[in-house]
């Protein structure tokens, strides 16, 4: 997030694009209805009416992946009637012709034909957040589980920069993360391409840094992503894998496919706090320990690094990863030995400028948000005031591209998976809370009244749903919030797992695969 | 009822101290800037704080989790039953007016009719002293409802900040057998004592922020049954629970058991809401499908239902703990304010 979270509620115009904020991310939208209770303007862009769109005061239902031709539409009439931040274009911004060349075609009217929202109403949103200057974009996994992921993002940050809205507080972009650590492990180079603090390891100066810092050589070549590696395993590239904390049986896609894959590993370990789907095909498992048995840091959506604090002890053979990865190391030759967390977080510092100020002690009342590259210096709530961090704010120009595949004669039906808020992630925690459980004890799939009726099937009916690479049997969920010809099945149910149905298609950039969108089809089962 | 007493504040630790030979004592405690409740010894006991802890003390006595028995069946004819009923002495200090009214109203729920005794052993064996409010806190209404800021029964001992000292108050067998433990550090309270004591409750009553029209809700509230508001206010809810559990009158509770062996198994019960879904499902339908029909169900229970059922104790007892823990901004005075102005 560009902004803190305690800024949200500050903004007059919040557009909310791609996230189901109250279920997956709730006391963010806890922010946002102060927001809202506040005065201020809410716009919720989102293929199901969400609680959150029901909170707005305008809501667009757009098709899934359609999200370029909205935020382009949106641009266009910004531009056309010039109600764009001039002063900020001209200081703070190169490439703005470029942007204006690319969005000149996407009319309001021609992005309602992409996006099925009404042209007054992207009309409306343009006018809406292009007219204040305290306008805040708040995204998440709807926006980059595309093809074009990475031209959506692109473009809230270009719609952005075209009003001003970043730089100041309460006003910016604002991705919503969602595992409690997700931000700290890319802050720690958990990412192909960087060590930490997104210091790029084909930069000669930054590698060697690191090379003397731990006494070795380091490779420049950036690494696979997590979804590469899958594709390596499978055609026998990649013969071995460290899988910690994760379980892409049931949260990759084409669950089929990697299933395949990870059979064909020649040794796969699994570090995890249950028997996970993907545990069970380990050759060995080793048992990490949960948050309550371990002490270190968590870096969460607003970049805050906070302590967690141990408050029972390992139960038992169990440790803290850390510990288990010191020890790992010391055994294949390089000797780690750090006494504690604390420890490893004065080498972060030391090797890593965002968090070259952030110390235990210094983290005492709250945490403290990076950059912070100084121990005299009190954090960054909010980004890019000022200045980017590459100097001037590049507009990407974009144009529409559609999802990979798309509904068709014998797969008529769009699905698009997601989460509830009972359940998190592959289930592996919240499916032993039988209260959770019996709040929602297992999958289904969302469908339109106008589709159950045309089906003939009723509120509970078993379905059969199938893709080009797998089916499963969920039960019907008939509702009136989701857009005829799309179907919605949450992803935590290994038995029924939605990602047995979705595709391997990948953004070209980000490589993170299009789970918003693949074509299916429904029979009574 | 009985004689006032006068204790210095600087004897309270010693009056709790004798006490702590054969119970436990519960004080109040800040840590890390927030109100908790926790055993004497083990965190620093605080007299000088205002308003009360987020978790009520409920707990005390109808624990979040608790293990009622454990089964072990040998074979079909002999099974062993063994209950888990908890007899240890406590004595709690510093419960907050708001929360004895709610121990009275959880004592008739708990005690009356049917009695339950995994709560009723709890209650027997536990010491409730109470600390009368001389300020009001951000979120609470207890005046509203005649259940604060001052106490006037429901306690075992109460006391009253002086200043230098407490005016105490003994209000049970109980109370009367704590206070005797430790007489020799009470004295006789004055007409200037019971004086000052009235003074700050006067004052207490002043500095409300919040308000209802308590009498006005138990006339309009069946009324309200079909309005639009119930749709309204429950559009937020994120379904957390939360105002559940922190009320100090939510007894709902689910039951499971817990396979440990073969042969054995333990029951056990926690904490319920009546703001999940899966709270009333039944087979096929739920009777209250809608998250508006749970939150009336919540508001009805607390302002209606209880006082009725059970001769007028109070289900709500105005502590304002629902408003401060919703993430969705639920006002339960807000609500209360729409019923009552239509």
């Amino acid at each position: 997030m560009t902004n803190s979270i305690n800024e949200i509620s500050g903004a007059e115009v919040i557009l909310v694009i791609g996230s189901n904020t109250t279920e997956q991310h709730p006391l963010i939208s806890h922010q946002l209805i102060k927001a809202v209770k506040n005065g201020s303007k809410l716009i919720v862009a989102d293929p199901r009416k969400t609680q959150m769109a029901k909170l707005a005061g305008l809501y667009l239902s757009l098709k899934p992946g359609s999200d370029v031709a909205l935020l382009n539409g949106m641009m266009n009439y910004i531009i056309s009637e010039g109600l764009y931040d001039k002063q900020f274009v001209e200081t703070r911004t190169e490439g703005f012709e470029e942007l204006k060349k690319a969005v000149a075609d996407c009319t309001p009217q021609k992005a309602s034909q992409i996006t099925g929202i009404p042209a007054e109403q992207i009309i409306q949103a343009a006018k809406t957040y292009a007219g204040s200057k305290k306008s805040s974009i708040v995204y998440c996994m709807g926006v980059t589980q595309h093809t074009t992921g990475v031209d959506n993002v692109m473009s809230c940050a270009n719609l952005a920069m075209l009003t001003g809205n970043i730089g100041k507080e309460s006003t910016g972009v604002n991705p919503l993360r969602g595992q409690s650590n997700v931000q700290g492990a890319c802050d720690m180079g958990g990412l192909p391409n960087v060590f930490t603090g997104y210091q790029a390891v084909n930069n000669d100066e930054l590698r060697q840094k690191f090379e003397k810092a731990w006494g070795v050589t380091l490779s420049p070549k950036p690494g696979l992503t997590a979804t590469q590696m899958i594709e390596c395993a499978h055609d026998g590239r990649v013969k071995a894998m460290y899988i910690m904390g994760e379980n892409p049986m049931v949260s990759d896609p084409d669950s089929n496919h990697t299933e395949k894959s990870l059979k064909k590993l020649e040794f796969l370990v699994v570090q995890d706090i249950f028997l996970t789907e993907t545990a069970k095909l380990a050759h060995v498992v080793l048992p990490g320990v949960s948050p309550a048995e371990k002490d270190g840091t968590f870096s969460n959506t607003e970049r805050r690094v906070q302590r967690i604090r141990k408050a029972i002890d390992p139960v038992g053979n169990s440790k803290p990863d850390w510990q288990i990865i010191c020890e790992l190391s010391t055994q294949c030759g390089y000797k780690m030995d750090y006494a504690s967390p604390e420890e490893i977080m004065k080498e972060i510092a030391k090797l890593t400028p965002s968090y070259g100020g952030i110390s235990y002690g210094r983290l005492e009342n709250g945490g403290l948000f990076w950059p912070c590259p100084t121990p005299e210096h009190p954090g960054t709530p909010y980004l890019h005031k000022d200045k980017f961090a590459r100097g001037l704010g590049k507009f990407m120009p974009i144009t529409y591209k559609q999802p990979v595949e798309l509904p068709d004669g014998d797969y008529p039906f769009m699905l698009t998976t997601g989460r509830t808020g009972f359940h998190y992630h592959t289930g592996t925690m919240t499916r032993r809370v039988p209260v959770l459980n019996r709040e929602v004890p297992g999958s289904y799939v969302e469908i339109s009244k106008g589709d159950a009726t045309k089906l003939g099937i009723r509120n509970g009916a078993m379905m059969k749903v199938s893709s080009r690479r797998g089916q499963i049997v969920v039960k019907a969920r008939v509702v009136d919030t989701i857009q005829e010809g799309l179907v919605f099945i949450p992803f935590h149910f290994a038995e029924a797992a939605a990602n047995r149905l979705t595709a391997a298609n990948l953004d070209p950039v980000a490589k993170i695969p299009e789970y918003k969108v693949c074509a299916v089809k429904l029979e009574r089962n | 009822m009985s004689e006032m007493k006068i204790i210095s504040k600087d004897k309270l630790a010693d009056f709790l101290k004798a006490l702590n030979g054969d119970h436990e004592v519960i004080v109040p405690s800040i840590e890390n800037g927030t109100l908790i409740m926790g055993t004497m010894g083990s965190v620093k006991m605080e007299t000088g704080f205002n308003g009360r802890p987020l978790i009520s003390p409920k707990e005390y006595f109808f624990p979040q989790r608790e293990k009622i028995f454990t089964f072990n069946a040998k074979d079909s004819k002999n099974v062993d039953i063994k209950e888990h009923t908890n007899t240890a002495k406590r004595v709690i200090w510093g419960v907050r007016p708001c929360d004895l009214y709610a121990i009275k109203t959880m004592d008739t729920i708990f005690m009356s009719n049917y009695v339950d005794t995994y709560y009723k052993a709890r209650r027997d064996n536990t010491v409730v002293m109470g600390l009368n409010c001389n300020e009001p806190c951000a979120t609470c209404f207890c005046d509203s409802w005649n259940t604060g800021p001052f106490a006037h029964d429901a306690f075992d001992v109460l006391f009253t900040d002086l200043g230098d000292k407490y005016l105490v108050n003994v209000g049970s067998e109980k109370g009367k057998k704590a206070v005797a433990k430790s007489a020799k550090l009470f004295s006789a309270a004055t007409d200037a004592d019971k004086a000052g004591s009235d003074n700050l409750e006067k004052k207490s009553k002043q500095a409300f922020k919040r308000s209802i029209r308590s009498s006005d809700v138990k006339k309009k509230l069946p009324a309200s049954w079909d309005d639009k508001l119930w749709n309204e206010e429950a559009l937020p809810c994120i379904l957390c629970g939360g105002c559940n559990f922190v009320c100090p009158t939510c007894h709902c509770f689910n039951i499971e058991d817990i396979v440990e062996g073969a042969n054995v198994s333990t029951r056990i019960r926690y904490w319920d809401s009546c703001q999940l879904g899966g709270f009333t499902q039944m087979a096929a339908e739920n009777t209250r499908e809608h998250q508006s029909e749970r939150l009336r169900q919540r508001i009805f229970h607390k302002c209606f239902y209880t006082a009725n059922k059970y001769n007028g104790v109070p289900g709500c007892t105005g502590c304002g703990r629902c408003i401060e823990v919703c993430p969705a901004d639920i006002d339960i005075t807000h609500i209360l304010g729409r019923v009552t102005s239509k």
